[in-house]
């Protein structure tokens, strides 16, 4: 009924091919922007995925006193491994990786394990810094998770399903993000919370030493960098699941379509970053409880009426 | 060309340099951050996110000993470079990225080092017998001995690779694993609860971080609960290049520094870069345009007044401080590119800057986010208060 069918486990390589590419796309348009703020030309910047994963590939790893190793490992390198699982229920087109009946849910719960994994990483360094790190991430994830979850409940409710091919398919006539924008707009705050990135980036922050990445080098350092790009990818792919009509579009095929708009999403963050600053967890608590969660539960409220009206 | 060669080409375009001023040569600091700026390279975070140590002046004994031991926790491939003169800094880089592309050399020179992560040497000087080191000692917050033990490292415990010398003098080695002292427990949190204390160098050697600054700060999570200041000098009988301080360069430095540790990356690149074009002497009425662009740009920003302004206002007049500083983060950064704006017009302002001696009091209760911008937006000079001649 949704056209939409699971595809062999065999593809999950190619899948994870596209999801690091366009991560490592996003990657290089942030250098290039970088590099033309420096007065540079925007093409010295491009390359900075190369230059960076070269750096890192070539150097030692290193290791502080009384580390939890073990602890310190699973953070550095679950990140990478969740942002995968995420991207496995995004329909591209009509394939899918996983078509969970539950999928929203399972996204949500992966969401949860990334407050695991980020206080791993700061805590198994036995580091001051990367200790503070993981705090802030702590408070920061306690800010964006309720009304992430919020966010979520509305195209479900919307469809009257969890299985995003199903949300997809009650895209056809308008998509989601037309006649839901508070839920829209506060995913995309909880996406950059999630991925620790941009304005939501204080746990790796410059006034913390880099916080938890103060003391990782090497593979655990590059691990970190590109769990947190790919984690953003693979949010920003589910977002255009669910609010921007997934492959919904004319003329191209449905897969070319949400890897443009996850593209125009992501270029979109991208370009705002660079303009925004840092928002520490202590500024963002009031507003995330007193302002973005009371908005997103009118939303879910307002849908709902929607919903209930229509059948 | 083989693989390791391409691999060390491709990662040197962007290499990661940790750099060290010395107080008095913060001249050699910008001029090593317009060179890293025209290479592409960049400046590192941490010792363990760097590929190039460069100590930018001569450091005294116990900085130069903290440099050792910074440099001792970078993971490599590694160089190192000291440099004096501003105008020795591009031949220096130069070297050291040929260092660092020199995979026999790098080999030989990793060989040499310890596979396990080395104790690095206390942040107090070993001759430190004032008598108030107390294992789990009453947390005196505010007050000015505010560490319990010597149990702090240089490069703000991010090194438990250089970690303490676990209090050999208590006599309580076995609560010590891996000669780090456990977290003091006792210390009150705001809220009441009891919270680990754990006591953390802030500096010498940290990004955005007054020159040669030693903070040592007791922490209750990540909440800065007491602190004592010192300043590491430089080495005696080297003569600094002079202090530019309430110069446009200087004003504009320290914004650049405030909007850097605020996340502000466009606006904190725009003030490095007019820093740097104010000391090549580009056209002096184009440069006050654009100061002054940014001075509007900053000032009108209520979401950069919002994310920064968490410490609060400050009273100068009870803290004895220039009337200047009263107000909160935000107002001291528009004060400085008001400043920086009126130098370039030809009527520099003099500022008192604020002694180190003041910090603690004004960190204490603090989250180490907002006690970072703090610290950066009150203008403390420790050069000026080494050479109180060379201030004036």
């Amino acid at each position: 009924m949704t056209g939409v069918a699971e595809i062999s486990a065999a593809w999950a390589p190619a899948g994870a091919a596209v999801l690091l590419g366009v991560a490592a796309a996003a990657a290089a348009l942030d250098g290039a922007l970088a590099a033309r703020a420096d007065g540079r030309p925007l093409r010295a910047g491009v390359g900075l995925p190369v230059a960076e994963t070269a750096r890192l590939f070539r150097q030692r790893r290193r290791n502080t006193v009384s580390a939890d190793v073990l602890l310190r490992w699973i953070g550095v390198g679950g990140l990478l491994v969740v942002a995968l699982l995420k991207a496995a229920v995004v329909p591209l087109g009509g394939a899918v990786l996983a078509d969970l009946p539950t999928g929203l849910v399972w996204f949500n719960a992966l969401d949860v394990t990334v407050w695991a994994l980020v206080w791993l990483v700061g805590w198994g360094q036995n580091s001051a810094h990367a200790l503070v790190g993981g705090y802030r991430f702590l408070a920061q994830a306690l800010a964006y998770e309720l009304p992430l979850m919020f966010a979520l409940t509305a195209p479900a409710v919307a469809a009257a399903s969890l299985r995003p091919a199903d949300i997809v398919a009650a895209q056809a006539d308008l998509w989601f993000v037309l006649w839901m924008p508070v839920a829209f707009a506060v995913y995309c705050l909880a996406l950059v919370g999630f991925s620790v990135w941009g304005p939501l980036e204080t746990p790796v922050g410059a006034d913390v030493a880099g916080g938890v990445l103060a003391d990782l080098s090497g593979i655990d350092r590059w691990l970190v960098l590109v769990g947190r790009w790919t984690l953003l990818t693979a949010g920003a792919a589910f977002g255009v699941t669910l609010f921007l009509g997934g492959g919904a579009g004319p003329l191209l095929p449905g897969w070319t379509w949400v890897l443009l708009k996850t593209a125009v999403l992501l270029a979109a963050l991208v370009a705002l970053r660079r303009r925004l600053p840092a928002l520490r967890p202590e500024r963002i608590q009031a507003a995330a409880w007193l302002g973005a969660l009371p908005l997103v539960l009118l939303q879910v409220l307002v849908v709902s009426v929607v919903v209930v009206g229509r059948s | 060309m083989d693989l390791t060669a391409r691999l060390a080409r491709a990662a040197v375009a962007r290499a990661s340099v940790l750099v060290v001023e010395v107080p008095g040569w913060v001249s050699t600091r910008w001029a090593a951050a317009a060179e890293l700026r025209r290479r592409g390279w960049r400046a590192a975070t941490s010792p363990a996110d760097a590929d190039v140590l460069l100590v930018c002046g001569a450091p005294g004994p116990r900085l130069a000993q903290a440099c050792d031991a910074v440099w001792s926790q970078l993971p490599g491939p590694r160089a190192r470079a000291d440099v004096v003169g501003s105008d020795a800094v591009g031949a220096a880089l130069d070297r050291a990225a040929a260092a660092l592309v020199d995979a026999g050399q790098q080999r030989r020179e990793a060989h040499g080092r310890p596979l396990e992560p080395v104790m690095g040497p206390p942040a107090e000087p070993s001759d430190a017998g004032d008598g108030d080191r107390h294992q789990d000692g009453p947390n005196e917050g505010g007050s000015d001995h505010g560490d319990t033990d010597h149990g702090d490292t240089y490069h703000a415990g991010s090194d438990h690779a250089g970690s303490d010398h676990g209090d050999t003098d208590h006599g309580d080695g076995d609560m010590a694993p891996g000669g780090i002292p456990l977290a003091g427990s006792g210390g009150e949190d705001r809220d009441g609860l009891e919270m680990d204390v754990l006591s953390v160098p802030l500096g010498p050697v940290l990004p955005h971080w007054p020159a040669g600054l030693l903070l040592h700060c007791t922490l209750a999570g990540d909440v800065i609960t007491g602190a004592r200041a010192e300043v590491l000098g430089p080495a005696d009988g080297v003569p600094t290049p002079g202090n530019p301080r309430g110069s446009a360069p200087d004003r504009l430095d320290r914004a650049a520094t405030l909007l850097a540790l605020a996340g502000a990356d466009a606006a904190a690149t725009t003030a490095a870069r007019l820093r740097d074009a104010t000391l090549v002497g580009d056209e002096v009425a184009r440069l006050a345009g654009a100061v002054d662009r940014l001075h509007r740009r900053v000032h009108r920003s209520r979401l950069l007044r919002w994310a920064m302004d968490g410490a609060g206002h400050l009273d100068a007049a009870q803290l004895d401080l220039d009337p200047c500083r009263s107000g909160t983060v935000h107002d001291r950064l528009v004060g400085l590119l008001a400043d920086a704006c009126a130098a370039l017009g030809g009527a520099p302002v003099t500022r008192t800057p604020t002694p180190v001696d003041a910090l603690p009091t004004v960190l204490a209760g603090l989250e180490m986010g907002s006690a970072r911008l703090m610290v950066a937006s009150l203008d403390v000079d420790p050069a000026a208060e080494l050479d109180p001649a060379g201030a004036a």
